[in-house]
Order: structure tokens, then C-alpha cells, then sequence
């Protein structure tokens, strides 16, 4: 008994220090956030201050940024989370030849290495006067993406056959069926895709628009990689906590939809892996 | 063919088709022309006189001896972060399958990185490595000497713990493995007088394989698309930044032939000399797999 106590314990121990390991850079992260100025990095701060945020948004146009994030994480989810509904219900529910075919390529396309893709469409997007536009961002939404189609094929697998036959035999067009079936049942999965897609698009989606949009246009993902923040008296003094300011309130809308919706990500995450 | 099936095949086609022309416009044509261009003499803005010169591009990749150390650097810090984020996340979600109180709440937390924006995470590892950062300041509080994280010795090692410190995507595909396994599996083999690490190697390991061969198959291809985290632990940071040697990835190599000399059908042909590398392992685990990814009799579960 004492022996399984003592390992117990151990594993207790062993299961807080990771979560230290963890969590420990976001917590320092803030800390020296409140901060004040030209003090040294600090594992504590003892006279917390607010100035740093003002700071941030006063020494670059940060909400132009924010709202250049918002705009691009809008069309990146709002798009394809409704438009790969059709493709996947045509996979998951329809016969046809080639759509063996097909299905292989939506899933070789998840794996092809982006910049593969990126960099030619760069030179075309030029040619086609289609930079600094959000069009690539809205074309390829409206095709769907491979990984929503395949996240709503495998949930759309799982829903009871009898259910749209039996709207058939009422006389619904597949259309219908879509619409007043599928979507409603659908909303756990469409939150999946969402939260995902917004977490892509609001972390992940920062070399497209370094490629494709004006420096104006740059989402914070991109704009803070690219400058830091100044004195503008003496652009050689580095103000390092106004920048982990600007870094907090960049991932604080990734932290809240976390916090919000982490059943519906991890969800998504097994289904990506263990049932196909 | 019936009318039903001709007319469910069509539907098939009408409704997949913005998918399809968005696929052959956005994704096919563009990866097609830049094959094209990588046989070319394009610098980005001769269209008018694009002229064909064969292998040329592809024999400079291999005579380019930064891209042959880039390529080096970017197998080494690849397999080790393959290495590493598979035996740290599956280790991990072997703890975390025990019977805790709040493991939601561990779990969550130790998921947490791996969401975080790679820009937020290459910042902020950038100040910790900082030598009057916080890792030295730990360093010398249990009484060793501070370390150069960032420089020449150990900015491999620093970029793999930067890398490391996200695998919690991993711990969560490891742990619906792991839930997927039957305990009777383990109460058969607990009767029979099998001690616990033996029930790991003999039931655990094997019934994991193929969850194994799966985040094996999307590290390796991520691995060597790693970038943006070694730029930004460069002394002058950026998206352009240029790492020093030991963490000059091959991507980055690339983006600096494209962006910063204007070397755009080079940079595609080291693209795709990248591209067909990764086409070519993923194929070898691929064949290799039938030896070792272990498949429930009738079934055939992962990838």
C-alpha cells in the first residue's frame, strides 16, 4: 500500500512539473508584460503596469493589424466551413465514378507542403493583378477545404442511412436533404472545423499574406514576426515589454476559444487521426 | 448503368464541382506551372522572356553547398523533433492515461502550446534563450554555469526544445489511441503473471503502431517545412531573418534565394528537390509499414 502511495505521488509530481514546463513561458510572458519599462526581464512583477498595453497600441496602428486578423480569419472560416458541406456530403453519401480517385486526392492534398503551392500562385497572383486582394483567400474558400471536407465526410459516415432515405421517399432533393437535415444535425462538427480553421488562419496564416498583401493589410500573425516595438526618440532601445504586451493581446482570442471550445478541437483532432 | 445511379453520379459531380475547378486553378495549375518555371531562367519579372535551360536549376541545388548544408541541417533537427515529439507526446499520454484527479485540466494545459501562434512562441522562447533570460537565471540558481542558448553551440538544441514544447497536438492522438484499447487486453494479461512493463511492450506499444505510423507520416513532412521558428530565433529576427549555421534550415535557404535575391526558378527547384524527398520517405514508411505498424485481424485502422 505504502508502495503504490509513494508511486502515486511520484506520478503527481512528475504530472505538475510538466504542467510548470507548460505553462510557465505564457505566464512569463505576462509578467513581464505588467512590467514597467526599462527595468530587466523579471520573474515576478512587483509594481504591475497597464502603460505597456497603451504602448502598444499607441506606438504601432495595432488595431489596423487586429483588424486585418479578424477580416482574414472571417473569410478563412466563414467560407469553407459552409462550402465543403457539399463536397463532403457528396463523398460521404453519394456513388459516382472516380470518387475512389477523387478522395485520394483530397487527401494527397493535405499533405502536399504548401509553399509547393504558394510560391507559383505568388508569380500568378501578380500576373492576374490579384495581390493585395483578398481574393486567394476567397477563391480558395469557396472550393471548400480538404481538411473540413474530410473532418464533415467522417462525421456525415456516421449519421443513420434510413434518415435521408426516408426523406427521399417524402420527396427531398438531395439539396433539401443537405439543408434541412444534415446542417442542423451538423453544428458540433461545424464547430470543430471552425475553431480550427479560425486557430490556422489567426496563428498559423502568416507567410501567405506576407506573399500576397500589402504591408498595411498584414494580419498580427505576420506584423509582429516582422517589427519590434521602439522608442521612436531612439529606435535602438528594443521596448521589450510593450512587445510582449502586443504578443498577449494576440493570443488572448486563441486562449478564449481554447477556453471555450476545446471539446469540439480535440474532437477534431481524433477525428483526423484514429478513424479514417 | 440505372437512371438512380446516373443521376446520383451527376449530383456527385455537381455538387464536388466548385471543390474540383477550385483544386485544378489553386492547387494543380499552380504546382504544375512552378515545376514548369523551375526549368526556366524566371527572376520574377522577365515574363517576357522566360527561356527553358533544362536540368540547369536542379544541378545548381547540388553544387549549391549552402543548400546541401541547409538540406544537413534540416534532416538532423527533423528526425531529431520526429524523434523527440513522438516519445515525449507518447510518453506523456501514457501518464495521462491513468485515473488522476483533473486530468481534463493537465491535459488542457499541456495541449496549450501546440495552439499558440508559432510568431508568439518563436518571441517568447527568443527571450527565455536570452542570456540574461530566464533559462540562465534557472541555470545559475542550481548552481550551473549560464549557457549561450543561442549561440553556435546550442542553437540546435534550443530550437529542438522550442519545437519539443509543442507536441501536446501528439498527446492528444496518443491518448484516443491509448482509450481505444480494450482493458481486458491488460486483466487477461495481469492473470497470466505479466508485470506492467511487459503489458507496455507486448499490448500497449503494439496496438499503438498505427497511431504511431500516422504522427510519424505528418512529422516527417512537417519537420522539414520548419522555418519560421529558426528566423525568428535569429539575432535579427523576422520572416527574413537568417539564422546562424547550426539551425540554417533548408527553407530557409529557400525563402532567402526567392525573396531576398530573386532566385525564383532556383528556389522552386529546391522546392520540389524538397518536395520529392518528402515524397519518397513518406513512401518508404509507407512500405516499410507492413513490417511494423501491427493491424487488428480484418480490419485496417490509421493513416
Amino acid at each position: 500500500m505504502t508502495q503504490h502511495l509513494a508511486t502515486r505521488f511520484t506520478l503527481y509530481g512528475v504530472l505538475l512539473a510538466l504542467a510548470l514546463v507548460f505553462s510557465f513561458p505564457l505566464y512569463w510572458m505576462a509578467a513581464n508584460s505588467l512590467q514597467p519599462l526599462f527595468t530587466g526581464m523579471t520573474w515576478f512583477p512587483e509594481r504591475p503596469t497597464l502603460a505597456n498595453y497603451r504602448l502598444a497600441f499607441t506606438l504601432q496602428p495595432y488595431w489596423m493589424f487586429f483588424r486585418n486578423s479578424c477580416l482574414l480569419a472571417l473569410i478563412s472560416v466563414g467560407i469553407p466551413i459552409i462550402t465543403s458541406f457539399f463536397s463532403a456530403f457528396a463523398f460521404a453519401r453519394l456513388k459516382a465514378r472516380f470518387k475512389g480517385v477523387l478522395f485520394m486526392v483530397i487527401l494527397a492534398t493535405m499533405m502536399i507542403p504548401p509553399t509547393v503551392t504558394q510560391i507559383p500562385q505568388l508569380v500568378l497572383f501578380k500576373q492576374y493583378g490579384l495581390l493585395g486582394t483578398y481574393w486567394p483567400w476567397i477563391i480558395s474558400g469557396l472550393g471548400g477545404s480538404p481538411f473540413i471536407i474530410f473532418l464533415y465526410r467522417q462525421f456525415f459516415m456516421n449519421v443513420p442511412r434510413e434518415l435521408d432515405e426516408a426523406a427521399r421517399i417524402d420527396g427531398c432533393s438531395t439539396f433539401a436533404i443537405i439543408w434541412r437535415i444534415y446542417m442542423p444535425i451538423s453544428i458540433p462538427v461545424v464547430a470543430t472545423a471552425a475553431i480550427m480553421s479560425f486557430n490556422a488562419s489567426w496563428g498559423g496564416d502568416y507567410l501567405a499574406p506576407f506573399m500576397f498583401l500589402q504591408e498595411r493589410q498584414y494580419p498580427l500573425s505576420t506584423q509582429l514576426m516582422q517589427v519590434g516595438y521602439i522608442l521612436p526618440s531612439s529606435p535602438n532601445v528594443d521596448l521589450f515589454q510593450v512587445k510582449q504586451a502586443a504578443l498577449l493581446v494576440f493570443v488572448l482570442p486563441i486562449l478564449v476559444v481554447f477556453l471555450f471550445g476545446q471539446r469540439f478541437l480535440i474532437s477534431g483532432i481524433m477525428t483526423g487521426s484514429i478513424k479514417s | 448503368m440505372g437512371k438512380a445511379e446516373r443521376r446520383e453520379s451527376r449530383e456527385f459531380y455537381m455538387l464536388t464541382f466548385p471543390w474540383l475547378v477550385v483544386f485544378l486553378l489553386m492547387s494543380l495549375y499552380p504546382m504544375l506551372y512552378g515545376l514548369y518555371l523551375s526549368f526556366t531562367n524566371f527572376a520574377g519579372f522577365n515574363y517576357e522572356n522566360v527561356r527553358y535551360v533544362g536540368l540547369r536549376n536542379y544541378n545548381n541545388v547540388f553544387l549549391d553547398s549552402d543548400a546541401m548544408f541547409a538540406l544537413g541541417r534540416s534532416f538532423y533537427i527533423g528526425s531529431l523533433n520526429v524523434l523527440f515529439s513522438t516519445v515525449f507526446g507518447f510518453l506523456i499520454a501514457v501518464l495521462l492515461n491513468n485515473k488522476f484527479k483533473a486530468i481534463g485540466f493537465f491535459r488542457s494545459l499541456y495541449y496549450l502550446p501546440a495552439i499558440l501562434p508559432i510568431t508568439a512562441v518563436g518571441l517568447m522562447w527568443k527571450q527565455l534563450f536570452a542570456t540574461n533570460g530566464v533559462l540562465n537565471d534557472f541555470l545559475s540558481w542550481i548552481g550551473f554555469q549560464p549557457i549561450n542558448w543561442l549561440g553556435y553551440d546550442h542553437a540546435a538544441m534550443s530550437l529542438l526544445i522550442l519545437l519539443s514544447w509543442g507536441c501536446g497536438g501528439g498527446i492528444i492522438i496518443y491518448l484516443a489511441g491509448l482509450k481505444g484499447i480494450s482493458p481486458e487486453l491488460y486483466e487477461a494479461a495481469a492473470i497470466d503473471g505479466a508485470g506492467a512493463f511487459r503489458r507496455f511492450r507486448l499490448i500497449t506499444i503494439p496496438l499503438m503502431t498505427p497511431v504511431i505510423f500516422f504522427n510519424l507520416v505528418f512529422g516527417i513532412i512537417g519537420s522539414l517545412q520548419i522555418f519560421a521558428q529558426a528566423t525568428l530565433l535569429s539575432s535579427n529576427g523576422g520572416l527574413m531573418g537568417v539564422p546562424i549555421r547550426p539551425i540554417y534550415l533548408y527553407l530557409v535557404h529557400t525563402f532567402q534565394q526567392i525573396f531576398m535575391f530573386q532566385r525564383y526558378a532556383y528556389g522552386l527547384a529546391l522546392l520540389w528537390v524538397l518536395f520529392i524527398i518528402t515524397i519518397l520517405l513518406t513512401l518508404i514508411v509507407f512500405g516499410t509499414s507492413r513490417l511494423w505498424v501491427h493491424y487488428e485481424s480484418g480490419e485496417r485502422k490509421g493513416g
